[in-house]
């Protein structure tokens, strides 16, 4: 049984569409600036399988640069909950750099790393990582005082008790926050393919933007789209796992 | 053994004064209460006592009393794993003894295979505060720690209490006329700080397992509690 996120990508994808659709038949556009149904189903048939395996280059990207934030995020997130300097300095420094927007700083990786998977695979980290950081900063510095006040009391309080009951108790936020992130993960990595990648689905857009070809451009919507929400069903899945066996 | 001497506290950023100039004192070690109504600062002086709160003036003065712990009613025990799992975990070896001792005394046989969440208010109650009197303590100040337990489990755990730890001194916090008439040995009566004195100390019954209740001086008592608020 299909999950309820691919119901509804198809069903906005279908809106969108049909949006389209309105505008090209309500102003009378010609074929040129929006193609007609036959045209996309025609295009659809011929770039399927090219654009479905740059969409699985970019989604393979995307989710190696997602569990590297994810793990950055945890590892910083728990020496950002101390209350020590290095603690301050931690959370300072991310709610200003998070603030930065991350794109704009993409050239710079380009021109330091080429157009490579490393280039590609570091945007994608660097524009999930920012906001996971704040979140799980934020979950972790939240005291929850009617849990830790017996182990502070009795000197058993360690910072990897602490973690866990912060973690535990806030488990829910976190698997959302790391749903989330998936998308801007995604973002991010079509971002980076769209500036200056040779390969993935950001490329290819890329390439069909050029040509002005915008059922190219519709087809690699729908196999974002799709990916983007399987990805994000899985993930939930996973999140379902990890809670009940935690609890 | 523990002596309050001139507190005066207001919270930051309020007007109202909590505590002003007020004395109190519990001369030995046993079974003792804070009583008094709701909002005039027991939990305030609870943790003012134990060290969690700071930003009053005046002294508190311990003699014999090296550790102090406070529990109260809201205490909840991580979700990971089972009261009795829980339990073990946080009872020191050679205490084994005791931890089977509380269990039976407190009722908590049947809630050991349960997640805290599960259990009822009275049974998280009973639950929280075995795991405290395992722990090391000189005093342990109990803020409604047994709210929402029925009155004979009550009896049977203050009494087990008293005849398990004789020398250790405890702080009870309760509403209970009746409970803190019969079982506490010395009351401290909180009142408003706009009364003077703030604090009226009391003697209560002291009632141990097997002893006769002398029921003239417990309404005795239970009255001058009453008109001491």
């Amino acid at each position: 049984m299909l999950s309820r996120r691919i119901y509804q990508f198809f069903l906005i994808y279908l809106l969108g569409l049909s949006a389209l659709m309105v505008f090209k038949y309500g102003l009378n556009l010609s074929d040129y600036v929006i193609p007609g149904p036959g045209e996309i189903v025609k295009t659809g048939r011929m770039y399927s399988g090219q654009y479905f395996a740059a969409v699985l280059d970019t989604m393979v990207v995307a989710i190696l640069g997602h569990f590297l934030s994810i793990v950055l995020a945890t590892i910083v997130g728990v020496i950002g909950r101390l209350n020590l300097w290095i603690g301050s300095f931690i959370r300072v420094a991310a709610f200003n750099i998070q603030a930065y927007p991350i794109v704009a700083v993409a050239p710079i990786i380009f021109i330091l790393l080429g157009d490579g998977l490393s280039s590609r695979l570091l945007i994608a980290a660097m524009i999930c990582y920012f906001p996971l950081l704040l979140s799980i900063i934020g979950i972790l510095t939240e005291p929850v005082t009617e849990i830790e006040h017996f182990f502070e009391s009795t000197r058993r309080m360690n910072w990897r008790l602490q973690t866990r009951i912060r973690a535990f108790e806030n488990i829910q936020k976190l698997i959302t926050v790391v749903v989330g992130s998936a998308t801007l993960a995604m973002v991010g990595t079509i971002v980076a393919e769209f500036i200056a990648a040779d390969a993935g689905i950001g490329y290819s857009i890329r390439i069909a933007l050029f040509q002005s070809d915008l059922a190219k451009i519709l087809i690699a919507l729908f196999f974002i789209g799709l990916c983007t929400s399987l990805y994000l069903v899985c993930l939930e899945w996973i999140g379902r796992i990890f809670q009940r066996r935690w609890e | 053994m523990l002596t309050g001497t001139g507190i005066h506290f207001q919270y930051p950023g309020t007007s109202t004064q909590v505590f002003r100039d007020m004395h109190f004192q519990l001369s030995s070690p046993g079974f003792h209460a804070l009583f008094g109504p709701s909002g005039v600062g027991k939990t305030t002086l609870a943790k003012i006592i134990c060290g969690d709160m700071g930003g009053y003036s005046g002294a508190i003065q311990t003699d014999g009393i090296d550790r102090i712990l406070f529990t109260y009613n809201l205490e909840r025990l991580p979700g990971w794993s089972s009261v009795g799992d829980h339990l073990q975990w946080n009872t020191p070896p050679d205490r084994r003894n005791l931890l089977d001792t509380l269990i039976e005394t407190f009722g908590l046989r049947r809630c050991l295979q349960s997640r805290f969440a599960r259990l009822s208010l009275g049974q998280q109650n009973r639950t929280n505060l075995a795991r405290y009197l395992l722990q090391d303590f000189d005093l342990l100040i109990m803020d409604e720690s047994l709210a929402n337990v029925d009155e004979v489990t009550k009896e049977t755990i203050i009494l087990k209490m008293k005849s398990l730890f004789p020398q250790r001194s405890f702080l009870y916090i309760s509403h209970s006329v009746a409970e803190v008439a019969k079982f506490c040995r010395e009351i401290i009566v909180l009142r408003s700080h706009r009364k003077d004195p703030q604090v009226i100390s009391l003697q209560g019954l002291d009632y141990e397992e097997g002893q006769a209740l002398n029921r003239e001086s417990y309404e005795r008592t239970m009255l001058e509690m009453v008109n001491a608020f």
